[in-house]
């Protein structure tokens, strides 16, 4: 054992190039398995991780407290595994305006901590109450926590009681808005008692939980219970939130993994054949086959365990950038990298290093000393002799007829190589394609909120203008650089046949040329006051199509619209219909709208200055509040982010693949390039051949590449269009330009250029003499 | 009547000396390999190196072929001071002014012989058609032309190193250096690579030979070198046997 363990370190400082080799590859790919499996694990069922993690409620019930009574509460655990509560639960109405409390009233729940066996509390910033006057808000955590509004909410001032706030803290259940301590919320005095159930058996439809709640409170009073909230009300909003990540976090997890296992295996396999003559040497001088493939485990598992600890860490640390910043703002808590994530990666990556190995070791077992040398030399046959000899007779300069031939010496090695580059190119097409769809998506967005948002103050902010709609408008239309102005009023109305209520958007102005009627998907523009422009959004949650009619009910009042069109987008907040504005009296009899009830948005004309646009509406009337209403929203950013980090990320393990592969190709033939330059090839020719090699690998691997990067992009670019119940127009997903398309073919060779560029320049600066005198 | 080995357009010697070292040394860390070489080759003349393994000869020859830097000392070849060059100057006068043969042959496995010699003219730029008619012709004269389509796996010893001759003469050197040309030769192969060698020099070629065995020098060279701890321990003048 001792003679293989020298024999493996012997050979582990000799080739110091090809060991750091293997453990950059390897800590590369362990990134990116981490961040691949992350990715992976955290698009399966995020909200039943987080639920299970947090100990989420089956469900939020209140209780009546002139009712029952608490003992009673305790008491009744009929199919409960495990219950929180009760906790006295009031609603205050907040009596002064600081930072986001703004007059919404709030659930106050008295808790005397965040933990406890149901509903887990994630206290993200500051602390948990500890006495009287203080309290703990609930909002999703927020990385910009200092400069915005959260900040700056220091205290609620409600019933002539002043609560400060000393933290901030996330419900998986949303079940309270505040908390305060027990006794806090005695003196504010509680209306409910809150329960927070776990049941045992199936919770998996409404009907279920609400069967599991009703056993549990047989035996109670009647109408003790007020209220219960199922938690599928929570899950169901946080998978149409969730559902447009996860074909993309699954795209990108999966690619991550097939180009780290290939790597692996093509540099670890690359590096035992080229050290087969050493292999026949150890046999000739005693070592018996086993202890031979010995030393060859041993002498690629120190790299691989060297690179895999610090990649994990790496990967860890990635995924869990992105991980957290994809999921931030669903109400999961701090998502984490899971253990089993890391696991799999340092056992995996450095398990892929040894079955790589053990393939061409156990080749090396079976051949005899002779054969082994020879076997190193790498004779080439066949096929790969036939087309260097058509190379050499072709008019392309010898440096590159020379290079486009070695591709074929080594074909297992071009092969993996090749896949790895495909993968590359798949990668850097699909995040291509997806930065310009989310670009496309975003001038949509950007048409169709206006250059400017305009909207009446509201009483709660300040005094609201005196100007009616109308004059309004026209203050906007004489206001230099406008260039048009769309006036929406929004209600929201009754649907006929439906318990779900439906906004209405009544718009007058320049509303079709603001960008909307632009972005219809099918139908046409509204003519006439009884026809509506839908979003698809609307549409597909509706199950409704162009030509259906939709009746409103407003106070009594039926009125029948018409769908005549579908649109990608509505305007900015919850998607509703486009109408016209005379169908706004003949629908509502009396609107009763106030001036913050009126949206309007301003296009302005080219060169103007939106913000000081903004600035001089306000300066015109003090009551109306002006902004920009440009920019990108969070989901194209996060995703724009982890489509960059990934695609980078592949592309430059694929380029560590080709450089392996040249570093071995140069390593197998330096007496063939000392020869060459002996002859006369300069360094610059020595540089062309090699990196012509790739070069040709990377164009085949750009044209494979593209076609199956443009068909993932077309599947998973719908299916995340369809997990926001949405429809995208063709332009959006035909992102593929000619200019684009070669620009994507030429990553392929770029990736393989940047690879072999190191090794050929080493290749270059071979010194001949020592080449040759080794031989 | 045109001369054997396609060397008829080799260029008339004008210069005094196609090769000359001033005070030339070479060290390898604490290792001196040259210790102030100082030698001079004239046109025409075939000079033998020989010596103990490790008193430099090989050092020398590399130092003559550009393959290597001198510490300290010039080095001038066909009127051109290579010491001073850059690597792709050096590769460019080495393509154009010197051919090299070595003990192994050094013969790319994956071409046929006619590829393998035209390739040294094809580094030069010339078109493929051009290049595998001059090697051709370079084969034949050398007797191995009906092996041209022959890889050197399945090639003798000996027609190797003629394939590897070929290569060398192929672009029309002024100076033709050998590295131990027979060592890897059986006796035969070794006698043929010396006929070759001698008609070489006898219709101009300039030889350097750097070579353990003393028949080959006597037999080739007109000049002999002997050296010591990196240094010339004598120079005689030679009756070619």
């Amino acid at each position: 054992m001792r003679a293989v363990w020298r024999a493996a370190r012997a050979a582990v400082r000799r080739r110091k190039l090809q060991t750091f080799l293997i453990g950059l590859v390897v800590l590369l790919c362990s990134a990116t398995t981490v961040v691949s499996l992350a990715l992976l694990d955290a698009s399966s069922a995020p909200f039943d991780r987080a639920f299970a993690a947090k100990h989420g409620a089956h469900a939020v019930a209140a209780f009546d407290p002139a009712r029952v009574t608490e003992t009673q509460l305790t008491s009744a655990t009929a199919g409960v595994t495990a219950t929180a509560g009760p906790f006295g639960q009031v609603v205050v109405k907040p009596e002064t305006d600081s930072g986001v409390i703004r007059g919404t009233p709030l659930t106050v729940v008295g808790r005397a901590d965040p933990g406890g066996p149901v509903d887990q509390l994630d206290v993200w910033h500051g602390r948990w109450p500890s006495g009287p006057g203080e309290i703990v808000l609930a909002f999703t955590p927020d990385p910009d926590f200092e400069l915005g509004p959260l900040a700056s909410t220091t205290e609620v001032v409600t019933g002539g009681v002043t609560l400060k706030v000393v933290g901030f803290a996330e419900s998986i259940n949303n079940s309270a808005d505040g908390w305060v301590t027990p006794a806090q919320v005695a003196a504010l005095h509680p209306t409910g008692l809150q329960m927070l159930y776990r049941f045992a058996g199936d919770v998996s439809t409404r009907d279920a939980v609400n069967a599991r709640l009703a056993g549990v409170t047989t035996g109670l009073p009647g109408e003790a219970l007020i209220a219960g909230e199922p938690y599928l009300t929570v899950k169901e909003k946080a998978a149409e939130d969730l559902g447009v990540y996860l074909p993309l976090l699954g795209t990108f997890g999966v690619l991550g993994l097939l180009v780290a296992v290939l790597i692996v295996g093509n540099v670890v396999s690359g590096a035992v054949i080229s050290g087969f003559r050493h292999i026949g040497v150890l046999k000739a001088v005693g070592f018996t086959p086993r202890q031979v493939v010995a030393v060859y485990l041993l002498m690629v598992s120190v790299p691989a365990v060297a690179g895999a600890v610090p990649g994990a860490v790496i990967g860890a640390l990635g995924g869990q950038s992105l991980i957290g910043e994809a999921f931030r703002g669903f109400g999961f808590g701090d998502t984490q990298v899971r253990w089993w994530v890391w696991l799999t990666a340092l056992l995996g990556v450095p398990a892929i290093v040894l079955i790589a190995a053990m393939l061409p070791a156990r080749r090396a077992h079976r051949l005899s000393a002779a054969e082994a040398i020879s076997a190193g030399s790498a004779q080439r046959r066949g096929r790969a002799l036939r087309i260097q000899r058509a190379l050499s007779g072709s008019r392309l300069p010898r440096p590159v007829s020379l290079g486009l031939g070695l591709p074929f010496a080594r074909p297992g090695r071009t092969a993996l190589t090749m896949a790895a580059l495909v993968l590359g190119v798949v990668t850097v097409t699909f995040s291509a394609g997806l930065g310009t769809t989310l670009t496309r998506v975003g001038v949509i967005d950007n048409q169709v909120s206006g250059d400017i948002g305009v909207r009446g103050l509201s009483p709660i902010f300040g005094t609201p203008t005196t100007r009616t709609d109308t004059q309004v408008e026209e203050l906007l239309r004489g206001l230099p650089g406008t260039a048009r102005v769309g006036v929406f009023a929004t209600t929201e109305l009754s649907v006929v046949g439906s318990s779900e209520p439906l906004l209405v958007n009544f718009t007058r102005g320049d509303v079709a040329e603001l960008g909307y009627r632009a972005q219809l998907l099918g139908g046409h523009w509204m003519s006439a006051p009884d026809e509506v422009v839908a979003p698809s959004k609307v549409l597909l949650e509706r199950g409704l199509k162009v030509g259906d009619r939709i009746t409103v009910d407003a106070g009594g009042r039926h009125t029948t619209f018409r769908v005549v069109g579908e649109t990608v987008r509505g305007p900015s907040g919850a998607p509703g219909l486009i109408a016209q504005w005379p169908a706004l009296t003949t629908t509502v009899a009396d609107p009763h709208l106030q001036p913050s009830d009126y949206f309007y948005q301003v296009q302005l004309q080219p060169g103007n200055d939106l913000d000081n646009y903004a600035e001089a509406v306000k300066a015109a009337d003090s009551g109306l509040m002006a902004w920009n209403n440009t920019g990108t929203d969070s989901f194209s950013i996060i995703v724009a982010g982890f489509s960059a980090t990934l695609g980078v990320l592949l592309a430059l393990v694929a380029a560590l693949g080709v450089l392996n592969t040249v570093a071995l190709n140069v390593l197998e033939r330096r007496r063939d390039l000392g020869m060459l330059k002996s002859i006369g090839m300069t360094p610059r020719q020595v540089v062309a051949m090699m990196v012509t090699s790739m070069g040709a690998l990377g164009l085949l691997g750009g044209l494979l590449g593209l076609p199956l990067g443009i068909l993932t992009h077309r599947v998973v670019i719908p299916m995340v269009s369809d997990a926001a119940h949405t429809r995208l127009p063709e332009s959006v997903i035909a992102v593929w330009t000619p200019a684009v398309v070669v620009l994507l073919i030429l990553s392929g060779v770029a990736i393989a250029v940047l690879g072999a560029l190191l090794p050929a320049r080493s290749a270059a600066r071979l010194t001949i003499a020592q080449v040759l005198h080794n031989e | 009547m045109p001369l054997p080995y396609g060397v008829r357009s080799v260029p008339p010697m004008t210069r005094e000396t196609v090769v000359r070292l001033d005070g030339v040394r070479k060290e390898y860390g604490e290792t001196v390999a040259l210790d102030g070489v100082s030698l001079e080759i004239r046109p025409g003349e075939a000079v033998a190196v020989m010596g103990p393994s490790g008193c430099g000869k090989s050092t020398l020859l590399n130092m003559v072929a550009g393959l290597d830097r001198p510490t300290a000392g010039t080095i001038e070849v066909h009127g051109e001071r290579i010491d001073e060059m850059n690597e792709t100057r050096l590769a460019m006068f080495r393509r154009h002014h010197l051919g090299m043969i070595f003990q192994f042959f050094n013969l790319l496995d994956d071409l046929p012989a006619l590829d393998n010699v035209a390739l040294a003219a094809q580094l030069t730029g010339s078109k493929a058609g051009p290049a595998r008619r001059r090697a051709l012709e370079l084969l034949d004269e050398l007797g191995i032309a009906d092996r041209r389509n022959i890889y050197p796996a399945a090639l003798s010893g000996g027609e190797r190193q003629r394939v590897a001759v070929a290569r060398a003469l192929m672009n029309r050197p002024a100076l033709l250096l050998a590295d131990e040309p027979t060592g890897a030769l059986d006796s035969k192969a070794g006698e043929q690579v010396m006929d070759l060698l001698l008609d070489l020099n006898q219709i101009g070629q300039t030889l350097l030979i750097v070579t353990h065995d003393e028949r080959l020098a006597h037999r080739c060279a007109s000049r002999l070198i002997e050296m010591s701890d990196g240094r010339i321990a004598r120079e005689s003048v030679l009756e070619k046997l």
